[in-house]
């Protein structure tokens, strides 16, 4: 019931030997007052205010102020517990 | 429908891993199991595929029974989804795929449930088992299209989606791998496509959409999580809110794949609605809402269950009971099915669609009735 003999999967393969990477922009987790956290405090997504500041500027440190940036919020999805497929 | 036991390939865990499946082994014991397989007359491959094509012309009668008769409060659906739901089921959104789960005994073709939002094991079905019999027996066949069709239908939606067409998943294996997949089949069609996990997902708080790894707009999601936890959670809102209408792509807001309407199917709830509309149907088993009524040999079913989770079985004075994260319900009622069982191996048909039209086959089996994520994925032919 099928035509071809080969099935093309390259991305599946990749990702069956674990080489499947991504890659982001610079971006700082920063609390409600836009300081500086652990990126762990913004994926929780349980902090209020938490979010993620992107091309904003600051010392680097934890509790630093960071300015500017773009504010993203993450952590909002993925809480099923993992193997939602069926 | 007849079982043979089989030696296996002597390399099959690194073959099967080769080709991609690297979960083919749970606790020490194969899931993909090709010590045995499952030998069907193509006539009864053609009773299967006019059963599935049939039961899905059902359910779109069902569909549009629940939108008639408000029926979302008995399928427990949150009334915030209710506009999304309706006005999807009228646009047609891009939806892709779906699996019925039918029970067959060699006679009798009986509807289990319709994993219509996040169905998996879709790997085994299209290529492993493809691949197991070009190895085994060249010169037989096996009910498969899955590849060619799922290739097509991303054809047909590319004027319809806005690449790079991002699928999102959990983080498990089995999830990551089966969208890894999809990402090959959207490929070959000519689409882009990129991963990313649901934690993920970001919501861009200055133009209030959602957004991918960095800050580029997600403008056609393909997630294989289910529609009923992402509502429940944090950004669930604003899912609904930022929705896209119509079937194409709308600046600022996603389309979402599969649409929220499959909550309609996914739900155990459509199993007693089509018992209602078509009682008696030769391909249903009597399904109730409110209680077992006059039914003694039945399984309870939470409404939301997946994986054979917290799934009862009556028979009689026998029962068996699955635990899981459903324990509170709310439950459907179905009679009890004819499953196929040889020397202890339960067998369920996973019946695959691509774009509404049947597609393929794939065996599971279990040494009890209900079968789980864990049971054994075994191969076909005919």
């Amino acid at each position: 019931m099928r035509r071809s003999r080969e099935i093309p999967t390259c991305v599946l393969l990749l990702a069956a030997s674990g080489a499947l990477l991504g890659c982001t922009e610079h971006r700082d987790c920063v609390d409600a007052y836009n300081h500086k956290q652990p990126d762990s405090y913004c994926n929780a997504g349980t902090h209020i205010g938490a979010h993620f500041l992107y091309a904003g500027r600051s010392g680097g440190q934890y509790g630093d102020t960071v300015v500017g940036g773009h504010s993203v919020s993450r952590g909002g999805f993925g809480h099923g517990g993992g193997g939602d497929g069926e | 429908m007849r079982r043979y036991s089989i030696t296996p390939r002597p390399d099959w865990e690194r073959v099967v891993s080769s080709q991609g499946l690297s979960y083919h082994s749970i606790e020490g014991r194969p899931y993909w199991d090709e010590s045995a397989y499952w030998e069907f007359t193509s006539g009864e491959v053609d009773r299967l595929e006019a059963a599935t094509a049939e039961l899905q012309k059902m359910c779109l009668a069902a569909g549009d029974f629940i939108l008639r008769h408000n029926r979302f409060a008995a399928m427990h659906i949150p009334e915030a989804a209710i506009p999304a739901i309706r006005g999807t089921w009228k646009d047609e959104p891009p939806a892709l795929y779906g699996r019925m789960d039918l029970a067959y005994d060699g006679y009798a073709i009986k509807l289990l449930e319709y994993n219509a939002d996040t169905p998996t094991s879709l790997i085994e079905a299209a290529i492993i088992q493809w691949y197991w019999l070009q190895d085994r027996f060249p010169k037989r066949d096996q009910w498969n299209s899955l590849h060619e069709k799922l290739v097509a239908k991303w054809r047909d939606l590319a004027k319809y989606v806005q690449p790079p067409l991002h699928f999102a998943h959990d983080g498990d294996e089995e999830d990551l791998l089966t969208i890894s997949y999809l990402r090959d089949t959207a490929r070959e069609a000519g689409i882009e496509s990129a991963a990313i996990q649901m934690s993920e997902i970001g919501w861009d708080n200055d133009h209030e959409c959602f957004v991918g790894n960095g800050t580029t707009p997600l403008a056609t999601l393909f997630k294989l999580y289910p529609w009923e936890t992402l509502l429940g959670e944090p950004f669930g809102m604003n899912a609904l809110v930022n929705m896209a209408s119509g079937n194409k792509p709308q600046k600022g807001r996603t389309q979402w794949i599969e649409p929220i309407w499959k909550m309609l199917w996914a739900n155990k709830a459509l199993l007693a609605i089509l018992w209602e509309m078509y009682p008696d149907h030769e391909l249903l088993l009597p399904a109730y809402l409110d209680s077992p009524r006059d039914m003694t040999r039945y399984v309870r079913k939470p409404l939301f269950g997946r994986e054979g989770a917290n799934i009862s079985i009556v028979n009689g004075a026998r029962s068996f009971a699955t635990d899981g994260r459903f324990a509170d319900g709310p439950w459907a009622y179905q009679g009890l099915a004819p499953v196929r069982c040889v020397d202890g191996n339960y067998a369920v048909l996973g019946s695959w669609l691509i774009d509404g039209e049947p597609a393929g086959l794939g065996v599971r089996e279990s040494q009890d009735p209900v079968i789980r994520n864990t049971d054994r994925f075994v191969p076909h032919l005919f």
